[in-house]
């Protein structure tokens, strides 16, 4: 190596006014494939879009009695075609640290500025997803379900064709965060605990549940049940969601700083 | 010469097993350093522990002079290239080269791209569709492109052909020389990366076995060959590292020889040899003595 000039040592470069740079860049890692992230939830909601315009247009063409078709677009009031969209970003979730993380990771990231990062990712894409159908439930209910009465946007879970256009970006904002962080919390636990993480948790949430019917059955309190999730309307149940989806933004950061990604 | 790298009492314990086991050593700043030991020796533990991607058992590690775990201050003059390295779904090649550079200050994009077309890479196609080779060469762009002051290599070249592993070799040492940093290579190809390495670690079930300069360790050992007899009385009284037979033929490796001890090996009529670093580790680290029938070849 002696013949070598050493002209440009690479030095350590000194720490601090950058940690908020690492946490911008991970973001930009979770978004650097637009088509995975921008592309293919787009493309569902189309699918399913045309599915239900379509059955729309087959109803539409088919009830001409005018109290049947009321009828008919109450029924398609409680749709729910949303729900795959949202399946799908809790898939998102899931591979974010499933996938991005061990990546992240050997990216020299931190665990604590990838949580931070990705929390940052999460809450931005949710809302220009908001956006978006809140745009799309404003042209369902001016355009009277897209001329054939029908209803995806605008259901009854996200506030019905009477809601404020905040209250829907609201509903669906929450419903979002909760898929994405609940996600990316279960995929946590496999990140530090693995397949006995998994039994762990299915286990617990399994044990819960019946220990939940059974509490509610012997005390005989289904009728408060049923009362309660009247009284909050789905709209509050929606609303709700944001206390396991912090529990679920919180646990994961502290599982995840002490994971270690392998394989 | 300033440490870059400083492990004390280093254990690392998964349930029964001990992955690494009390291991101390430093590592100099600029230098390029071999990790060599079997598969399992606990070569990735060492260098999970030394990225803060593992948390130590017991002891303590500084990495440019502070405990690594979640320290991006240190983090960012680190890259960690593994063989087993996972990338998002639906990744392709061109997303790994677009981001590298928010995460490594001093990434290189020129010589990326040059590595690129070296590697002959594909950039558009998927990553799980890449071959064995294709994915390893993603690797070895990162952690050449990327010039952190401190560069691990963990098994890089899986699947790399012989022309591509020479690309790695001679970019390395050409990159290494215009912009020194520090380099901790782990590999099983010990005779192909010999040249390369200026320091050798060596480790095996979790130990530290060597921790020496390459210059002085490739001197340290020598086989003895002639009739059993003459190997006999010459190494009697020497530490026996490496023992084969075949008939009345002996072999022995032992360690360093005098002057006078060549001097008297000759006029005993035994022949003398180097023992390369890769038999030198295969020693150190694999059974002590074989004995062969006639009809093998030792």
């Amino acid at each position: 190596m002696s013949t070598v000039t050493r002209t440009a040592p690479t030095e350590p470069l000194a720490d601090g006014h950058d940690a908020g740079n690492r946490i911008l860049a991970v973001v930009r890692l979770h978004l650097v494939n637009r088509y995975s992230v921008f592309a293919v939830p787009w493309m569902i909601m189309g699918g399913i879009f045309i599915v239900n315009l379509t059955i729309w247009w087959i109803i539409f063409a088919s009830v001409t009695n005018e109290s049947d078709r009321a009828d008919a677009r109450d029924g398609i009031s409680y749709s729910g075609a949303l729900f795959y969209i949202f399946v799908y970003m809790l898939v998102l979730g899931i591979q974010a640290v499933a996938y991005t993380f061990p990546f992240a990771l050997g990216f020299s990231v931190t665990r604590r500025d990838f949580w931070l990062g990705s929390a940052l990712t999460f809450i931005t894409l949710s809302a220009v997803y908001s956006a978006g159908l809140t745009i799309l439930a404003a042209i369902e209910v001016a355009t009277d379900g897209w001329g054939l009465g029908g209803t995806m946007f605008a259901s009854f879970y996200f506030g019905g064709a009477d809601a404020s256009w905040l209250e829907r970006f609201g509903l669906y904002f929450a419903t979002y965060l909760f898929f994405y962080f609940v996600g990316a919390a279960i995929a946590t636990i496999y990140q530090r605990w693995r397949n006995n993480g998994m039994l762990a948790l299915f286990g617990t949430l399994g044990l819960v549940l019946i220990a939940g019917i059974a509490l509610v059955s012997f005390t005989s309190s289904w009728p408060a049940v049923g009362a309660w999730f009247d009284a909050n309307g789905p709209s509050g149940v929606i609303a709700w969601s944001l206390a396991p989806t912090a529990i679920a933004a919180i646990t994961g950061y502290f599982i995840l700083r002490r994971a270690t990604p392998k394989n | 010469m300033s440490a870059v790298v400083e492990a004390s009492h280093l254990t690392r314990r998964f349930g029964d097993t001990t992955a690494v086991d009390d291991i101390s050593f430093s590592v100099q700043k600029n230098t390029i350093h071999g990790l060599l030991g079997r598969n399992g020796a606990g070569k990735t533990t060492l260098m999970q522990l030394l990225t803060g991607q593992d948390f130590a058992t017991r002891g303590e590690i500084r990495v440019f002079g502070e405990n690594p775990v979640e320290n991006s201050g240190v983090l960012k003059n680190v890259c960690f290239i593994k063989e087993s390295q996972r990338y998002p779904d639906e990744f392709k090649p061109r997303h790994v080269f677009t981001s590298a550079p928010w995460f490594f200050p001093n990434w290189d994009a020129a010589f990326a791209d040059r590595l690129i077309a070296d590697f002959r890479l594909p950039l558009n196609r998927r990553i799980k569709k890449l071959s064995r080779g294709q994915l390893s060469a993603i690797g070895v762009i990162v952690g050449l492109a990327s010039r952190a002051p401190l560069t691990f290599f963990d098994e890089p070249y899986l699947g790399l052909d012989a022309v591509a592993r020479q690309i790695f070799y001679d970019r390395l040492l050409e990159d290494y020389g215009d912009h020194p940093r520090t380099v901790i290579l782990s590999t099983h190809l010990i005779d192909e990366v010999s040249n390369l390495l200026e320091h050798v670690l060596v480790i095996d079930e979790g130990k530290l076995l060597i921790d020496e300069d390459a210059e002085s360790l490739r001197g340290s050992a020598t086989t003895v060959v002639g009739t059993r007899q003459g190997v006999d009385a010459f190494v009697a009284d020497r530490e026996v590292l490496h023992r084969d037979g075949i008939g009345g033929l002996a072999s022995v490796t032992v360690g360093r020889l005098s002057p006078q001890d060549r001097a008297r090996a000759a006029e005993m009529g035994l022949e003398l040899s180097p023992v390369s670093l890769q038999q030198l580790v295969v020693r150190l680290t694999g059974s002590t003595q074989t004995e062969t029938a006639l009809e093998q070849s030792a």
